[in-house]
Order: C-alpha cells, then sequence, then structure tokens
C-alpha cells in the first residue's frame, strides 16, 4: 500500500454532455485518476455552491462542475447560469479558507471523452501539488456535522 | 424522510466488461455487510434476455421498492430496467444505476482502485436512495391544428400537407396576399420550373380548402402556452374591402391615385386601390388609406364603390382581432435580401441606387418575369435592350463586415441572369465576376457549365468586396481586382438572403432562439433540424438558414411531419417527469426562479403572491431549484437532499 496522496475529486456533470462525455471516455478505455467520482445532474444550471461546499466540506479535495459548451446547453442557457453563480462562488472560495485552485468550471461536449480525461487529470495533478485540503473554522464545523 | 423500504442491489458482470476489472466477489461481500441493502444479486449479463428474467424474478421476489442496478450507463440501460422494474410493479423514480463500467471499470487501470470506486459509486445510489419519490407520469389532451406564420412556399406546402390529414391550419401572412418571394419569380433555377405554374394550383388548392382558414394583411401579437397547447392572438388589419370581393379589378381603371407596387419592388405602379397580382389568395383587394384621396382630402367621387359589382368596398373597416387555439406553430416567416445601399462600404463601391441600370437579383427577377413591370422584357432605362450585363456574385456576402456567411442560393440566382437574358436575345454578353462559386447539387452545377458553355463568362476577382462600378459615359465600368476593367450597360447584385425584419419580435413573442447569423435557431442541426428551442414550434425554410426553393419545401414537409406524428387527435401527450415543483408553504415570492427560468414555465401567482410552474412548459433542468434561497423549488429525481445523500454517499 502506498502512502502517496491520490486527491479525491467531486464532478457535477450535465446529463445531457459532460457526464455522456465521461461515458465516452469511458467507451474509448480512456483511463483517467480514480479518485474522480461523478454526481450527475441534469444540467450544469441545477448545481449550486451549497453542493460544492457540501463536497468540500465531507471530504472532497476538489471539485468539478462540468457542463454543455456554451451555446450547446440542453436547455438553452444553464450553462451561463452556472458560469455567472461560479465565477463569483470561485473568488469567494477564498473568504472559506480553500484555495480556489480546488474548484473547476469547464465545458465538455458529449463527444469529448478525451477532454474529460484531461481536465479530471489535470485537476488532479493541481490538487496533488495542494495537498490534502484541511478546513478550519466554522466551515469544519459544519463539516464535522455533516 | 418515508418509512424505510427495502432495497434492492443487482451487480452486472457484464461478461468480461465488468468483472475482469472490479473484484465482483468482494463487492459483493461488501454490499452484502451494508446495513441498508436487503439483496444482493449478481448476474452475469442483466440486460441479455435471460437477465432480464432474472431481474424480474429477483424483484418480485424480494418485495424490494428501491432499485439499484450497479452496470453500465444509465444512459445505456436506465430505461431497459425502469421499464422492468414499472412490470413487477416498482415505480420507475425508484430506479437508479451506479455506473461501473463507463464510469469506473473502463477507465480504472487498477482492479483495487476499481473495486474501491465501484463500491464508493454504489454507496452513493445507496445514500440517495431513501429520498427517492415515486413519479407520477402524466398526459394531457392536445390540440392538433396548426398556426402558419408565412405564407411563402413553405408556409403554404405546410398548410397543404396538414390540411390533408384533416388538420386545421391558420396560415398568416404580414401581406395582403399569399405567395412570398416565390411568386415574385418567373422561372426556379436550376430545372427552370415556372413558379406562378407551380404555385397556381397550390393557391387554388388552399382557397378551396375548407380546413385552412388565410388571414394576411395579419401579424401574430402573442403567442402563449406550449406544445398540444398554444393560444395566439393575431391582429387582422383592415383592408376597407371586404371578403366578398373577387378581384374582377372594376375598381382599379376609376381609381385616380396611382402608387409604387410593392408586388413590383416599387419599379410598377397599382392604383390605391389594388392586389398584388391577378388570381392571388385571398382574391380580394386593399385600398392603400396613406394615398387614397377619400382618406386624404375627401375630394374623391369614391368612383371605386360605384364600380364595384359586390358592394365589397368599406371606408369604415377597422382593424379585428383574432383568438386561434392550436397544438403547433410552424415560423415560414422567410428571409429579406440584403440592401446594397444601406451599408456604407457596398454604398460607396456599387452605388446601388444612384447609377442607372443597376439592379438587385430581386429586382432582375421582377424585370424578367413576364407578369412584370415591363412585361418581361428586361430593359434599360431609355427603352433599349441591354447589350452587356455584368452580375456581380456575394454582394453582402462572405464578409467579416456585413455577411459573414455564404447563402447557398445566389449563386444558382445569379447563373440564372444569363439564362434569362439569352432567351430573350441571343447577343446579349453575359460576365460573371465572382470570387468563389457554391452549388449544392449536381443538378446545379450542371445548369452553371450549361449556362458557362452557352456564353456566359465567369470571371474572378481576388477580392469580391473590392468589387466597384462607376459610371463612364453611358456605360458603368467594373472593376475588380484580379480582373481587367470592363464596360457593361447593365449590372446585377446577387445579395445575400438576410433574416426577415420581423424576425427578432416573432423570436421574442414566441420565446424562441435566432442563431448567430440572426436566422431562429434549430434545436438540433440535424435530428430536431426543423424543431426551434421550444417544443411544439417549428422553423421551415429560410426563416431558418437561407434555403432554395425545394429545400424550404423539404423543411415545410418534415416539419409537418413531425406535428402530425406527435399530436394526434385522441391521443394525450406525455408529459416530462422530472419536473420542477414549488412548495407554495415556503415561497417567498422572490421571482428569482422566474428570472433564471428558460422557458418561461414558472409563473407569478399575484393572488397568491409565490411562483408557480407551469409543468407543462417546465423541461426539468432544474436551475430555479438551484437558485431558490428558500428551498421552496424542488427539482424532481435531482432535488437538494437526494444530491447531498449522494455527495456522502462518495465519501463512505
Amino acid at each position: 500500500m502506498t502512502t502517496e496522496f491520490n486527491p479525491k475529486i467531486v464532478a457535477f456533470v450535465c446529463n445531457w454532455c459532460s457526464y455522456a462525455g465521461a461515458d465516452k471516455a469511458g467507451g474509448q478505455r480512456l483511463d483517467y485518476a480514480h479518485n474522480v467520482e461523478l454526481i450527475r445532474v441534469m444540467c450544469s444550471g441545477r448545481v449550486t455552491p451549497s453542493f460544492v461546499m457540501e463536497a468540500f466540506e465531507k471530504g472532497a479535495d476538489g471539485v468539478m462542475v462540468l457542463g454543455c459548451h456554451p451555446g450547446d446547453c440542453h436547455y438553452r442557457t444553464g450553462n451561463y447560469k452556472a458560469k455567472r453563480r461560479f465565477t463569483l462562488f470561485q473568488k469567494m472560495l477564498s473568504q472559506f479558507g480553500v484555495d480556489p485552485r480546488r474548484f473547476k468550471l469547464d465545458w465538455v461536449a458529449a463527444g469529448e471523452g478525451a477532454k474529460f480525461q484531461k481536465v479530471s487529470n489535470e485537476i488532479t495533478e493541481e490538487v496533488k501539488k495542494l495537498g490534502p485540503l484541511k478546513l478550519t473554522g466554522f466551515v469544519k464545523e459544519r463539516g464535522n456535522d455533516l | 424522510m418515508e418509512e424505510k423500504k427495502k432495497t434492492i442491489l443487482y451487480l452486472c458482470n457484464c461478461g468480461k466488461n465488468i468483472a475482469e476489472f472490479i473484484n465482483m466477489d468482494e463487492l459483493q461481500t461488501w454490499a452484502k455487510s451494508q446495513g441498508n441493502i436487503d439483496a444482493v444479486e449478481i448476474h452475469d449479463l442483466l440486460c441479455a434476455p435471460n437477465g432480464k428474467s432474472f431481474f424480474k424474478e429477483k424483484l418480485n421476489a424480494s418485495k424490494a421498492e428501491n432499485v439499484i442496478i450497479a452496470a453500465c450507463s444509465p444512459k445505456m440501460h436506465e430505461a431497459t430496467f425502469s421499464k422492468l422494474a414499472e412490470e413487477a410493479s416498482v415505480n420507475s423514480g425508484r430506479v437508479l444505476m451506479a455506473n461501473i463500467r463507463e464510469q469506473c471499470s473502463w477507465v480504472t487501470k487498477d482492479k483495487e482502485h476499481a473495486t474501491k470506486k465501484a463500491k464508493h459509486l454504489i454507496s452513493a445510489a445507496l445514500a440517495k436512495a431513501p429520498f427517492l419519490e415515486n413519479i407520477e407520469h402524466r398526459s394531457l389532451e392536445c390540440l392538433t391544428d396548426l398556426l402558419i406564420i408565412g405564407g411563402g412556399v413553405a408556409g403554404i406546402e405546410a398548410a397543404i400537407t396538414a390540411s390533408r390529414a384533416g388538420r386545421k391550419v391558420y396560415i398568416v401572412d404580414k401581406n395582403i396576399s399569399l405567395g412570398g418571394h416565390v411568386i415574385t419569380t418567373e422561372e426556379v433555377a436550376p430545372h427552370m420550373e415556372c413558379a406562378p405554374c407551380m404555385l397556381a394550383p397550390r393557391l387554388a388548392m388552399i382557397k378551396n380548402d375548407p380546413n385552412i382558414q388565410v388571414i394576411t394583411n395579419a401579424e401574430v401579437k402573442a403567442v402563449r402556452g406550449f406544445k398540444g397547447n398554444f393560444e395566439a392572438k393575431i391582429k387582422v388589419k383592415k383592408r376597407y374591402i371586404e371578403n366578398s370581393c373577387i378581384g374582377c379589378e372594376a375598381c382599379f381603371p376609376v381609381c385616380p391615385v396611382e402608387r409604387k407596387s410593392e408586388f413590383h419592388l416599387g419599379m410598377g405602379s397599382t392604383k390605391a386601390v389594388y392586389t398584388l397580382f391577378p388570381g392571388s389568395v385571398p382574391a380580394a383587394a386593399i385600398i392603400d388609406d396613406s394615398l387614397c384621396k377619400h382618406f386624404s382630402d375627401k375630394s374623391c367621387n369614391d368612383a371605386c364603390v360605384k364600380e364595384c359589382p359586390f358592394g365589397s368596398i368599406n371606408f369604415e373597416q377597422t382593424d379585428s382581432e383574432l383568438i386561434v387555439k392550436v397544438g403547433a406553430v410552424v415560423v415560414a416567416s422567410g428571409f429579406d435580401s440584403f440592401n446594397p445601399a444601406k451599408h456604407p462600404s457596398t454604398a460607396t463601391h456599387l452605388k446601388y441606387g444612384e447609377l442607372n441600370n443597376v439592379y438587385t437579383i430581386n429586382e432582375f427577377e421582377r424585370l424578367a418575369a413576364s407578369n412584370g413591370p415591363s412585361g418581361g422584357r428586361v430593359l434599360l432605362k431609355d427603352g433599349t435592350s441591354p447589350k452587356n450585363v455584368a452580375v456581380i456574385h456575394c454582394v453582402g456576402s462572405r464578409r467579416e463586415d456585413i455577411l459573414n456567411y455564404c447563402s447557398g442560393t445566389c449563386c444558382v440566382s445569379a447563373t440564372k441572369v444569363g439564362h434569362m437574358l439569352r432567351k430573350q436575345d441571343k447577343e446579349i454578353k453575359v460576365i460573371n465576376v465572382h470570387n468563389d462559386l457554391s452549388f449544392a447539387t449536381p443538378e446545379e452545377y450542371s445548369f452553371y457549365t450549361k449556362e458557362r458553355t452557352a456564353g456566359t463568362d465567369y470571371r474572378r476577382s481576388t477580392d469580391q468586396s473590392a468589387v466597384k462600378l462607376a459610371s463612364n459615359g453611358k456605360a458603368i465600368k467594373v472593376s475588380a481586382p484580379g480582373i481587367t476593367s470592363f464596360d457593361a450597360d447593365m449590372v446585377i447584385l446577387a445579395t445575400g438572403a438576410i433574416p426577415a425584419k420581423s424576425t427578432p419580435e416573432l423570436a421574442s413573442l414566441l420565446n424562441i432562439e435566432t442563431d448567430k447569423f440572426g436566422f431562429f435557431k434549430s434545436a438540433s442541426s440535424l435530428l430536431e433540424k426543423t424543431l426551434s428551442t421550444i417544443d411544439g414550434i417549428h422553423v421551415v425554410g429560410s426563416a431558418q438558414h437561407p434555403a432554395s426553393v425545394g429545400d424550404s419545401i423539404a423543411l415545410a414537409h418534415s416539419a409537418t411531419a413531425e406535428i402530425l406524428s406527435s399530436l394526434m387527435p385522441g391521443r394525450k401527450i406525455e408529459l416530462e417527469v422530472a419536473t420542477a415543483t414549488i412548495d407554495k408553504e415556503r415561497c417567498a415570492g422572490c421571482k428569482l426562479c422566474i428570472s433564471v427560468c428558460p422557458y418561461s414555465a414558472v409563473v407569478f401567482n399575484s393572488e397568491k403572491k409565490i411562483s408557480e410552474v407551469i409543468e407543462a412548459i417546465c423541461r426539468g433542468c432544474g436551475t430555479c431549484t438551484a437558485s431558490c434561497p428558500s428551498g421552496a423549488s424542488k427539482a424532481r429525481m435531482f432535488t437538494n437532499e437526494q444530491i447531498a445523500a449522494e455527495i456522502g454517499g462518495l465519501f463512505k
């Protein structure tokens, strides 16, 4: 058993593009960091900052929100809503004691298996450098209660 | 949380696809040790016929009400297992899949890691299970009639096709009669089919069809509702002539006022009482009240009233409003043509409107038409026949600063010019100045090669945006980089197609999107080609993109087929099951959900001061739920509680 740090990444993925993109990576046998685990939602617009915080509080070292490319949203504009929401959220993350590099919003289309592999490996490498997430203050206390 | 329901977990080996990369024995032992699983069943291939019977048999025996299948992607077999579960009397809202193939066994090299990941994915599903809710399959009665916006060739074909299937059709046009652009052309390239000969019988069919209500000189003002249930408000503008008018034209000669004819693009004239062309549908004429002397200075003796054999003239007529209820809407609002005088670059270079004998391709169509302002003779302003005609391709098109696209239809029209002129006089020399040529079909290309052989001279410039026209005595000097300048006595500008002027307003009232070029956007460029970005509203013809006559007709038929087969009299339509809902006790009426809904599916109940979801419109994206600050909005099947539980499951 190695003691190497393998960061746990939770990825919220939209049903139509990014979940399908992850499936595509599977179909092409494009292996990626094994600690990247997915939560399916219908649209990236469904994801709230509280889900992301919940993931951090429960033990995620990094979190991704992946949606359809701009202009391709299955629900017209959900990904733009996600973009607005998480651009602001990312700026607030450091106030919660979380390095903003632990969070990533990106677009993966249904055909982009290779891109899914790439973003998964990239955030894993990035977070590996940052080390395990150590929450402090009220965020930690909230995490302990969950 | 509801009272504890029994949960069954299926593990599928998927042949070797899962079993080779995940330690299934360990997974099974682990699963059996989990307190929240009542039965664990493993099968070699759950989607095979014997796997399906195994699935149902074990489900019945277990009396479980929550079902978790750890297997392939839900995109592959969620529907399969949901159906099997329903057959075993388990609600499909209680069926969950853990994707341990595409997102685990196929992408994780190390078996130990893969087994651990599989446990996490199953744990997440298990954590979500207690929060699952039954879903209700709901269906709705639907209307099956059609509203068609635009009475050009696409609208006409959609109307005839739908009526043939017994549907009532309302066809609305802003013009005073049907026919659109095609009726203004003489022949349709490349087959040079006579356009009026093609359309006249279609117009007659519409006129005699009790299923089709023609509503012209009218505008759609509002459309509310959803697929299967639209209500449209149509404003019918006054024309001062009753429907009893048969278009006999008896009033025309006695009218003292002349005005420019829009049918001839301002190149011919009509009286103040006029029709677009003889045999129009509807037949009724209209009075131009901005010019008619009855209205302007009351100096008229109203001779038209005395001449009319049918008593059809009614100066007191007013605008009226019509409400129609339909199941689907077809937008066939067509296109406009780029006006070279309206952009500084083309205005300076081409001097359209300044130089004599410079016409757009549409004006040429009218000049060459036998029912045109010059009786089908293409003549110079001085009345003589042209001898040297230049045709300029790509006017406004394929330029980053104007139209950053190719209309794909103008090259064939530009090629038509030589064909029609040589029919008039074999000696007319025609030079087409182009930079590139676009012919979409073998027939179009062969038309081009034929015309080239017959005498049209194609000269390739190196920059079509730099083509210049200048007065040179009586002639027009044509110059362009890459070719030697030459003199012409007439110049035809092959202008690109642009979105119809009405497009932005229509898009806004229908709540449908436009693309980056300004045309109406398709739901998908391939499978749902004619569907707009709202269910039940289809876009056909050049309203969607510049389209040939043939393609416009094909799109119209395609949209009609979609509508006829999805809205059937007596058959209900299934609603989306994973819709959002708002808890009226918790809603604070902040309207955030209303502002983020891409479909206008959330409305404010001003009496109760809360927001409400129109579930027939909701598509279930859950964006409203994400925006709700009070937790009143719930996205079915993806509730806050369910997702939170799922997140927690990943860390078990």
